[in-house]
């Protein structure tokens, strides 16, 4: 039998059509993310309902404490796009995070909280933050910069903004009525502050706030499924495995490469807003060299290829460094070094990643993909 | 008839080496064209300049009339060209599906994208592996889905740098039949090949590239009959 | 002032900064310009050599004698890390950035645990000059000699010996040189370790003028990470004019501004080389030797 006597490329069996709604919705699960069928969306939704339970059995301060850990995932998550499905190792996430972080502590200082400026000010802020890393990624990628040397730029940037703010220390160094500070870092600006009726909201590190972080934290994770299982994602993860190639198949590398990183830093700049208005403070040391460290060992602990995978590393790598460091201050470090280690010799992908095959191994019955 | 394809004067050395020497070259569509010429003629690096991996020192290159010399690669694509190189370009960590889907999707959407791909699996006889990372196909399979990929977006022109190489006769004989049904659907086909029996098999017209210029064109019939052709391989047997 | 005591003033910044950036790259230039690995444990080897050092001074053995044992015990370490950790990680290099940062954490935290926060130094040696009205250490000017001395020696080492030429051809074509007959993995192994004596003779030369801290290595790392990329691949042709063009831009900017616009100008020169020269200055200047 020859090749003539199969259909040729004009002729085959007719395929179902689907709607876009359909599409989309098919996107939740896809090739570039792990979980899939109705028992992990299971999963998924007891894990957020206990989330959401979660306050009614702990008192404020330590609900204010998990809407802190929640604050970081956005940017964990951001790296993990960059890094885990663009392959570009970027240590910049904290400069967007910071960036963000004081352009929302200006622009608040100096205007307020009535009227949801807050609330403004938190999506200006996080598009300045965008905004930044779409330049430095055009900087970059457009500039054939590729591999390690993303590390050193991004990290080269961070630490510049970090030591660049750390001596404005002077009254001199203000944006209006907002001082720099320097090293104590800006302080004394308002929460996200609703506007409501009976009387502003104003959302300190408690229950309201948690929730809020919650609903972010649960359409940012889904809406990133979505994404990363679209075309978009598709070609993000063919220039991670081979660039050359891409471009080769008619797709603008850079292009995508700075949409990406712009993506990643949009998401830091989340954090950078998030965190501000969780603890009305912010300094440059969130923008210093362990700062940026920190990031890549929550997503590199976690699995940086796989979005739930780096998620949930996140809040566990947090948790256990926090609870390290109430119970055996010393020895946290020493153990996060350790856990660094052992999770590139042993299981590079992540632990968290490896735990969730293992896991879905267990469960199902059938091959994914 | 505008040629598809077309070099004024094509020049490029690297660092001293000229691998292109104002090179004039120009087929037609519809043809099925094969490049040959020793190792070091500069056949690949003819094709990296018409692909725009390197950028030529002087001359023009047209596709269908278009100057596309200062295009970046990804836009030459975009006209309607794809490229299968030697070195397997598919994404080993990614299914043969996935492959395509990246292939096909910046031209195709929605309904028309599955149909595509559901058509190309059964064109290169992938269907049943279709779930499978490309990686653990075998090599013969690997460099089907690959001019898969090449054919799904029905391209104007196809290049081809050695689709044949590491393939068994039996393989190799397929693949011809494969690009002959292709080039009958209105497919342009250039190749560079080194094996003689398969140029024979599949290609209208052939170029000889020596030491970066043309040293003869003619049909096939013509170039094997051609006797510099023959000392300039040195006699290799594989010239019929 | 006359033009004379702050010309003077001047290239002794210079002269303190090269020596700094020169010594302390030294190290990194072998294990990243040579073997094309991140250390970012480059700062606790660094770090291991100076604490030895004091140990051994203390204990009685003379200055020189101190630093050279420093240097040895942090290259014996960098030999052991690099066969448990590096071995692997030869090919990946995002993850070895993260492995080594892991050994980094370990080893701050590790030696802040088991020596405490501080450590009872040593003092400068030499005592200080007067030019001018400025009076300098002159320990510092015996480091500026021996930057000098450092590059003399590695450029024996490696040009004029057995182990730099099989070094050289194995890190430039080690399937090569396995092919014939060199024991690749040995080489590596010395290498690494090379490195590693290089960071703990730094560690040993500045150590009579720092603190002994367990996180003393963060003083150096981001200057010699600065440096060798500046620099690219090879010492020569790169670390040593980088050092010098670096040196040149801090001790102006640190002398305008003040020591933050100095660090500042450092990594913004980093930016700007990686855009523009993304093989460094040995990149441009191995072109023009051709």
């Amino acid at each position: 039998m020859t090749v003539f006597d199969k259909p040729t490329l004009a002729e085959a069996a007719p395929v179902a059509r689907r709607s876009r709604t359909a599409i989309w919705l098919a996107r939740l699960e896809g090739p570039q993310t792990m979980g899939r069928g109705p028992r992990f969306w299971a999963a998924v939704a007891v894990a957020v309902v206990t989330a959401a339970a979660y306050p009614l059995f702990v008192d404020g301060w330590t609900v204010g404490n998990a809407a802190y850990f929640l604050v970081w995932t956005f940017m964990a998550m951001g790296l993990g796009v960059v890094w885990g499905y663009g392959g570009a190792l970027s240590f910049g996430q904290t400069a967007f995070f910071g960036v963000a972080g004081y352009a929302y502590g200006v622009l608040t200082i100096n205007f307020g909280a009535a009227y949801g400026f807050t609330l403004f000010a938190a999506v200006l802020s996080v598009a300045i933050g965008a905004l930044l890393a779409a330049v430095i990624g055009y900087f970059m990628f457009y500039g054939r910069i590729q591999g390690v040397f993303v590390g050193i730029v991004t990290l080269s940037v961070t630490l510049v903004l970090s030591t660049f703010m750390a001596q404005t220390a002077g009254p001199e160094w203000a944006i209006g009525a907002a001082r720099l500070n320097g090293f104590n870092g800006m302080s004394g600006m308002p929460p996200l502050t609703i506007p409501w009726l009976g009387g502003d909201i104003a959302l300190f590190a408690d229950r309201p706030l948690y929730y809020l972080l919650l609903a972010l934290v649960v359409l940012t994770y889904l809406g990133l499924r979505m994404l990363l299982n679209a075309p978009f994602g598709n070609v993000l993860v063919a220039i991670r495995e081979n660039p050359q190639r891409a471009e080769m198949l008619g797709y603008d590398v850079r292009l995508y490469q700075v949409l990406a990183f712009t993506l990643g830093g949009g998401l830091a700049g989340l954090s950078g807003v998030l965190y501000t208005a969780w603890g009305q403070y912010i300094t440059p040391s969130s923008m210093g060299l362990t700062a940026a460290a920190l990031p890549i060992v929550w997503v590199a602990v976690g699995g940086r290829m796989d979005i739930t995978a780096t998620l949930l590393g996140t809040l566990l790598v947090l948790s256990v460094f926090q609870a390290l460091t109430i119970y055996g201050s010393q020895y946290a470090l020493v153990a996060m070094g350790a856990l660094l280690l052992l999770t590139v010799l042993l299981t590079p992908d992540g632990v968290v990643a490896a735990a969730m095959r293992r896991v879905g191994r267990a469960f199902a019955g059938r091959r994914r993909r | 008839m505008t040629a598809i394809l077309q070099t004024e004067g094509l020049c490029k050395s690297f660092g001293g080496v000229e691998v292109a020497r104002a090179i004039d070259f120009a087929m037609q569509p519809g043809e099925i064209h094969c490049l040959i010429g020793p190792n070091g003629a500069g056949k690949s690096s003819f094709f990296r300049l018409v692909l725009g991996e390197h950028r030529p020192d002087s001359g023009r290159i047209r596709f269908q009339g278009e100057d596309i010399t200062g295009l970046r690669s990804f836009a030459r694509i975009r006209r309607g060209i794809s490229v299968k190189f030697q070195v397997p370009g598919i994404f080993k960590a990614l299914s043969v599906r996935q492959n395509l889907e990246i292939a096909f999707q910046h031209h195709l959407h929605g309904h028309d994208l599955d149909a595509t791909i559901a058509r190309v699996l059964d064109f290169v006889e992938l269907g049943a592996v279709a779930a499978k990372p490309a990686g653990e196909l075998a090599h013969g399979q690997q460099q089907w889905l690959e001019i898969g990929m090449a054919v799904g977006v029905e391209p104007s022109l196809l290049l081809l740098d050695e689709p044949t190489a590491g393939m068994s006769p039996d393989e190799t004989y397929k693949t011809g039949e494969m690009l002959r049904a292709l080039n009958a659907q209105g497919i342009t086909i250039l190749a560079v090949e080194h094996d003689m029996a398969f140029v024979q098999q599949i290609a209208g017209r052939v170029t000889v590239l020596h030491f970066g210029a043309i040293f003869a064109q003619g049909t096939v019939a013509e170039i094997i009959r051609h006797p510099g052709v023959e000392r300039i391989y040195l006699g290799t047997a594989d010239v019929a | 002032m006359d033009f004379a005591t702050s010309a003077f003033s001047f290239l002794y910044q210079f002269g303190d900064a090269f020596a700094f950036l020169v010594i302390a790259s030294a190290g990194l230039a072998v294990i990243f310009g040579m073997m094309g690995v991140i250390n970012l444990a480059h700062g606790e080897f660094i770090m291991c050599g100076a604490y030895v050092t004091v140990w051994a001074a203390r204990a009685g053995a003379p200055l020189p004698l101190a630093i050279f044992v420093g240097a040895l015990v942090a290259g014996a370490v960098g030999m052991l890390l690099e066969r448990v950790v590096i071995r692997r990680l030869y090919h990946r290099p995002l993850d070895s950035i993260v492995a080594t940062w892991g050994v980094s954490l370990i080893a701050t935290q590790g030696v802040l645990i088991l020596l405490g926060s501080t450590m009872q130094g040593v003092g400068t040696p030499l005592g200080s000059v007067a030019i001018g009205a400025f009076s300098y250490s002159v320990y510092r000017l015996v480091l500026m000699a021996a930057a000098i001395g450092l590059l003399l020696a590695l450029y024996l080492l490696f040009y004029r010996t057995r182990y730099g030429v099989i070094a050289r051809a194995t890190i430039e074509a080690p399937g090569t040189a396995r092919a014939l007959g060199v024991d690749t993995a040995r080489v590596y192994s010395l290498t690494f370790g090379l490195g590693a004596f290089l960071a703990g003779l730094c560690g040993g030369l500045y150590a009579p003028t720092m603190t002994m801290v367990p996180t003393m290595g963060a003083t150096f790392i981001v200057e010699s990470f600065v440096t060798v990329v500046v620099g690219g691949a090879d010492i020569f042709l790169g670390a040593a004019p980088a050092a010098a063009i670096l040196a040149a831009i801090r001790a102006s900017l640190t002398a305008w501004q003040g020591q933050l616009f100095g660090q500042i100008g450092l990594l913004v020169a980093v930016i700007v080389v990686i855009r523009v020269l993304p093989g460094g200055l040995s990149g441009v200047l191995r072109r023009v030797r051709r």
